[in-house]
């Protein structure tokens, strides 16, 4: 007995090594099994564009498995980043859940505890290779009445001062330039590695306030209010807060974007009767504050 | 035991060197130009034309303007490998026309990061025989970001070779005095490689003095503590000028004959003095003392004399250079999903990386290794340790020290973290040569127990090696050349570093993977914004025959006609910029390394 366990000990190091150099060799091996050909993906896109419909997206699990854009339908979006998992992709009734598992360390766990609540598979999954398509009812959506951006064109922009008359701002190509050096424009940025297509907003300087005003807006049961800081300005350290005002016929809604905050921000006011919405922005800083912001009038939940 | 490798373990290591040589220039073509590289790539050039001119009109080329002209760019760094990066783009590039430039230039990366499993192998098999030699020096060089970092004209592998030579021959200096000024010249090229070679006295200080005191009489210890009063004393000198003076008036008002000076040269007189004293009144003890000597007088005056920069303005010059690493910027680092922009950063960070990137049958032994030095180490100073792991002595602890000292170093919170391994990599060597005794204690615990005669002892040792060493080759080749992209299967390879949310790649090289798409698909003169890839090493891509002659660089996706942007972090809102110029969200190709984004490509839609 002490002689076996004597050669045991002997060989345990060699041992040791071999069964750890096998393991490697063994992953090696197995992880391109993990990877979708072409003709798979390719599949996923027919099975899309057969049974799809307005308001789908694809969301991408784990999220960086960005080669599927390559051959998703060009109109179809396509949603993979940093944090996706918690997005309630307000404006899409049903998400298409695109997922390859079988890729090492696939954040499971984060996926069942941000993305699976409110959801409720429809039908079966489909296999692709290593990938499975699985459609949910999104329980996080709600009818999206009217959004700022799309209505962009309607906006009147203009500038306060404290004490001082509006400096109306004027339109500009697909820009709205405003005194202060302050602009409106619907352009895609990111904010906190989502990208987001948004109304980006520099706000005037000097303390003065930016003022987007909708003169005929619908009655909505609730309005969200968004608003992000873009890129790499958000964790600049000492910077100021950006102040936000929503006045509507529900109320007035204030939300401050912290200095150092990196992502969104988000208020929600209660139902709205039809009527006017003013927006307000306002930041001692604005050169690096320049912010997101998503505005959008939402109907009752499905 | 001598410290010299026998005659066949020379040729080894000498054969070792010429095929890590020749390996790296086999692959070299594939290997894209990182955003440092095409600097020095253009130092390079352009000091060489100095020296040309030097041989032409030396009166013209030893002036101060023509200097300052010459080695103003890129002074960041000293000159010994842009000096041999340029003399080897002249000769065998321009002059002999043999490779391309960019081989041209890397031939002497290749040259001194050969040194490397040369050196490991020469070492190791002293310390532990030819079986861990020979495992030590493959298995630094099989690790896939080792291997990407040998082939560039950069400094990180470089100085990671200096320091495994001067330490070697510091090691070597100890026992045979012959070895002390070439541990003198090898400090001086270090210095001239990289900064990281100042902090090399700071390791090697303590060992040649103890060993001095270790083995010296009463008379010698008397020499050794006049040692230390003079470098105290030079110290408080030190002191009280800055406190005068202040660290700016310190700089500013060093000239040749200034209290700066003189108590630098009385620092030099004095310790030269009493190293000579400690000659005369024991030989021994002056051997161990001797490659410290060698390095206090040979380092700096190699450092000096090889940087035109410095003779005019040496104090000035150095002073910036110094202050420029103290206060290097921080650049972005993506950690566990957290993108790490400014100090402190986690303590872990340089062991988790170094863990997670290492093939993992290399992690097992490098570990092992490393906590049996540690250990043994230990046990030299608490002997119920000793008695239980056994003790080390000197060499044990040089080789802990070293093995650590740069990524402990690095570990510090509020030293830049970026760069991946490369800032680390002259700890790398030292691990190696630990894993090589592991790998040796395994393959002979396998002999002994399959009771094996000599030759089947030798064969289990090859088959043993081959299956440990075959994982770290098999990724390396996988990945090559973007190597910056590796990861390791402890991290899940790349895909599980992906979703670790761990930095994709860095350094801008892997555009090489989309280039051949874009010459195939790009219009004639097309704009094309290559980010993160900076001008000079567009030109190299187009010169080096990779990239098409005829499409241009643009500064933005506003400008451009194709986009091609790196996967990063930090940069996820250029790629949306683009979306925005080009109105698509839709690549066209990309690289995607087993699965992974790293460089994507949009093309404009036409209109």
């Amino acid at each position: 007995m002490n002689e076996t366990a004597h050669r045991l000990r002997t060989a345990a190091p060699a041992l040791a090594l071999v069964l750890v150099a096998l393991y490697g060799l063994g992953f090696q091996l197995q992880l391109p099994r993990a990877f979708p050909s072409d003709a798979d993906y390719h599949a996923v896109a027919e099975a899309l564009t057969a049974a799809r419909a307005s308001g789908d997206v694809v969301l991408l699990h784990p999220w960086w498995t960005e080669r599927a854009r390559l051959f998703m339908p060009a109109d179809l979006p396509v949603v993979g980043y940093l944090g996706d998992t918690a997005d309630d992709l307000v404006a899409h009734p049903r998400i298409w859940v695109l997922a390859n598992e079988r890729l090492p360390r696939t954040p499971t766990a984060d996926f069942r505890a941000n993305f699976l609540p409110d959801r409720t598979p429809i039908g079966e999954s489909r296999q692709f290779g290593p990938l499975t398509l699985t459609a949910y009812r999104n329980g996080r959506s709600r009818p999206v009445l009217l959004s700022s951006i799309d209505a962009f064109d309607r906006l009147e922009v203009s500038v306060e001062a404290p004490g001082g008359s509006p400096q109306p701002c004027h339109r500009s190509g697909s820009r709205v330039l405003c005194p202060s050096d302050a602009s409106v424009e619907v352009t895609w940025h990111e904010v906190l590695y989502q990208p987001v297509r948004c109304l980006f907003v520099i706000p005037p300087s000097g303390g003065r306030t930016l003022a987007i005003h909708l003169p005929d807006a619908p009655a909505v049961d609730s309005l969200l209010l968004e608003a992000g800081i873009t890129w790499e300005h958000a964790w600049l350290p000492g910077r100021s807060d950006i102040q936000l005002q929503l006045e509507s016929p529900a109320g007035t809604l204030h939300l401050r974007v912290p200095g150092a905050h990196e992502g969104f921000f988000r208020g929600e006011s209660p139902a709205s009767g039809p009527g006017p919405w003013t927006l307000r922005i306002q930041t001692p800083n604005p050169q690096d504050r320049q912010v997101c912001v998503r505005l959008r009038g939402l109907g009752a939940a499905r | 035991m001598s410290r010299a490798p026998t005659p066949l373990d020379r040729r080894i290591a000498l054969g070792l060197g010429v095929i890590a040589f020749f390996v790296l220039w086999a692959t070299e073509r594939a290997v894209g130009f990182v955003r440092d590289e095409s600097v020095y790539f253009a130092g390079a050039e352009q000091f060489a034309r100095w020296w040309s001119l030097l041989f032409h009109r030396p009166a013209a080329a030893l002036s101060d303007p023509v200097i300052s002209q010459a080695f103003d760019f890129n002074h960041e760094h000293p000159m010994l490998m842009k000096s041999l990066y340029g003399w080897s783009y002249a000769l065998f590039h321009q002059t002999l026309g043999w490779v391309r430039p960019a081989a041209g230039f890397r031939l002497p990366a290749f040259a001194v990061a050969a040194l490397i499993p040369a050196l490991v192998h020469a070492w190791g098999s002293v310390l532990w025989g030819r079986r861990a030699g020979l495992f030590a020096a493959l298995s630094f060089f099989v690790v896939p970001r080792h291997f990407f970092h040998a082939h560039l004209a950069a400094f990180d592998m470089p100085v990671a070779s200096m320091w495994l030579l001067v330490v070697y021959l510091f090691w070597r200096a100890e026992e045979d005095l012959r070895f002390a000024p070439w541990t003198g010249v090898a400090f001086g090229l270090a210095l001239a490689t990289k900064h990281n070679a100042f902090f090399l006295p700071v390791v090697l200080t303590p060992f040649g003095v103890l060993a001095a005191w270790r083995v010296t009489g009463e008379a010698g210890r008397n020499v050794l503590v006049r040692m230390a009063e003079v470098a105290v004393g030079f110290l408080a000198y030190l002191a009280l000028l800055l406190a005068v003076l202040g660290r700016e008036g310190l700089v500013q008002s060093w000239q040749l004959l200034s209290p700066q000076t003189l108590g630098l040269v009385a620092l030099v007189v004095g310790l030269a003095v009493l190293a000579l004293r400690l000659r005369v009144a024991d030989a021994a003890a002056f051997l161990k003392l001797a490659p410290l000597v060698a390095m206090g007088l040979l380092g700096p005056v190699i450092f000096y004399v090889h940087w035109p920069y410095l003779w005019y303005h040496p104090v000035d010059r150095l002073a910036w250079y110094f202050d420029f690493h103290a206060t290097h910027v921080h650049y972005a680092w993506t950690y566990f999903d957290v993108v790490l922009r400014s100090p402190p950063f986690p303590l872990s960070y340089v062991f988790v990386v170094t863990a997670l990137t290492l093939p993992i049958s290399l992690l097992l032994p490098i570990g092992a290794g490393l906590v049996r030095s540690v250990l043994r180490s230990l046990g030299d100073l608490v002997p119920a340790l000793g008695r239980r792991v056994g003790t080390g002595g000197a060499t044990e602890w040089l080789l802990a020290v070293n093995a650590l000292w740069s990524i402990l170093l690095i570990s510090y919170p509020t030293v830049p973290h970026f760069g991946g391994v490369k800032h680390w990599l002259p700890s790398m060597p030292f691990l190696a040569l630990l894993a090589g005794r592991e790998f040796d204690r395994a393959a002979a615990g396998l002999s002994s127990v399959l009771q094996l005669a000599p030759r089947r002892a030798i064969a289990a040792s090859i088959g043993l090696g081959a299956v440990v060493l075959l994982p770290a080759l098999t990724l390396t080749v996988h990945v090559h050349p973007y190597g910056t992209s590796a990861y390791g299967e402890l991290a899940g390879g790349i895909p599980g570093a992906a979703s670790l949310g761990l930095q994709r790649q860095y350094w801008s090289n892997n555009v090489t993977g989309v280039l051949p798409w874009i010459d195939a698909n790009a219009r004639p003169g097309a704009r094309v914004w290559l980010h993160e890839v900076n001008g000079l090493s567009f030109r190299d891509y187009q010169r080096n025959e990779m990239l098409r002659k005829d499409v241009m660089p643009v500064g933005g996706p506003e400008d451009a006609d194709l986009a091609a942007v790196q996967y990063h972090q930090e940069f996820r809102e250029q790629e949306v910029l683009v979306w925005q110029a080009f109105g698509t969200a839709i690549p066209s190709t990309g690289l995607y390394l087993d699965e992974t984004p790293q460089v994507v490509v949009y093309r404009r839609p036409e209109r």
